[in-house]
C-alpha cells in the first residue's frame, strides 16, 4: 500500500509499490500508458483481437522487467521500446506465417491487416489513418506511427526504435513518400 | 477538417524539422482513438498476478523437493554410518570382506553354495 491515492502517485513509487505485489499500483501503471502502449499496437497491427493480445504482452513483459527498470529512462520511453519490439516481432511472425502460405505474402498480409473488426464503426478520418497506416510497409509504419500518433521527435524515435539518427531521417523522407502516393488512392 | 485535411496533417508528421506532439490531438479532436477494450487492465492484472502465483507456488514445490532431499540424504548417511560402526563392532576390523557381509568364508565354500558339490 502507497500513502498517497494511487492517482496522483509518482511513477517511482508505483514501480516499487507493483514489485512489492501492490495490484492497484500496477493497475494504475497499465492505466496511465494504455493508450500509448494502443497506439503504437493498434497503429501497426490493424485494431484487431491480436492486438489487444499483444497490447496484454506488453504489460505482462513490462511486469517481470521492472526489476531491471532502474529510472535511466522515463517509463513511457522503457514501456514504448517494449511494445515496439513485441508488435515487429509480431509482424515478423505474420510475414512468416503467409509466406508458408502463399507466394504472395506481403500483399496477403496487408489484406488481412486491413480486414480488421471495427471498420465499420470508423469515422472518415479514422478510415483515411488507419488505411493509409496498414497499406504502409512496416519499417515506415512504425516511423509514422512513432511521429504521428505518438508526437516523439526524430532524435526519440531513433531512440525508442534503437536506430542511427540518420537512419531515422532516410526513413522519414522515404515514408512521406510512400503515404503521399497511398494518400492519393484513398 | 476534410480529408484532404487531414491527409497533409498526416503527411506533415513526417517532416523531419517539425515536433508533432499536437498531431495526433488534432487527430482525436477528429475520432480517430487508439484504446484497448474497457476490462483490459483488470485482464492484465488477472494474468500478470495469475501467472507469478502459479510460478511461485513452482518455487514453493522445488523448495520442499529439495528440503526433503537432504533430510532423506542426511537420513542415509546417518544409517551408512551407524553400520559400518556395528560391523566394526561385530567385526573388529574394516576389511573389504567385512564390508561385503562375507566374514570367514573362503573360496571353496563359496564354489560349495554355487555348485553344491
Amino acid at each position: 500500500m502507497i500513502s498517497v491515492p494511487y492517482s496522483e502517485a509518482d511513477e517511482k513509487t508505483l514501480v516499487t509499490a507493483s514489485l512489492e505485489g501492490d495490484k492497484r499500483a500496477f493497475g494504475e501503471i497499465v492505466d496511465r500508458y494504455r493508450k500509448m502502449v494502443a497506439r503504437t499496437v493498434k497503429g501497426m497491427l490493424g485494431d484487431s483481437v491480436f492486438a489487444e493480445d499483444i497490447g496484454q504482452e506488453v504489460f505482462i513483459n513490462l511486469y517481470y522487467s521492472l526489476k531491471e527498470f532502474r529510472g535511466d529512462s522515463k517509463l513511457s520511453t522503457y514501456i514504448q521500446k517494449i511494445a515496439v519490439n513485441l508488435t515487429l516481432n509480431e509482424i515478423k511472425r505474420r510475414k512468416r506465417f503467409f509466406s508458408l502460405f502463399t507466394q504472395k505474402g506481403n500483399d496477403e498480409m496487408h489484406e488481412f491487416e486491413i480486414a480488421d473488426r471495427n471498420n465499420e464503426e470508423r469515422n472518415e478520418a479514422s478510415e483515411i489513418v488507419n488505411k493509409a497506416l496498414m497499406q504502409m510497409d512496416p519499417k515506415f509504419r512504425i516511423i509514422l506511427t512513432m511521429r504521428m500518433l505518438q508526437g516523439y521527435s526524430t532524435k526519440e524515435t531513433a531512440e525508442i526504435l534503437d536506430l542511427p539518427l540518420g537512419t531515422v531521417l532516410s526513413r522519414l523522407s522515404r515514408a512521406q513518400e510512400q503515404l503521399k502516393s497511398i494518400l492519393v488512392k484513398l | 477538417m476534410n480529408a484532404s485535411d487531414i491527409k497533409k496533417l498526416m503527411i506533415g508528421s513526417l517532416n523531419a524539422d517539425t515536433e508533432h506532439v499536437e498531431v495526433y490531438r488534432k487527430l482525436e479532436e477528429e475520432g480517430v482513438n487508439y484504446d484497448f477494450s474497457r476490462d483490459f487492465t483488470d485482464k492484465v492484472i488477472d494474468k500478470v498476478f495469475s501467472v507469478s502465483l502459479k510460478i511461485n507456488r513452482q518455487v514453493e514445490f522445488f523448495r520442499y523437493m529439495n528440503l526433503t532431499f537432504y533430510r532423506v540424504a542426511l537420513t542415509g548417511i546417518a544409517a551408512i554410518v551407524l553400520l559400518i560402526i556395528s560391523l566394526y563392532m561385530a567385526e573388529g576390523s574394516f576389511s573389504l570382506n567385512t564390508m561385503l557381509g562375507l566374514g570367514d568364508n573362503s573360496d571353496e565354500s563359496f564354489l560349495y553354495l554355487l555348485t553344491g558339490n
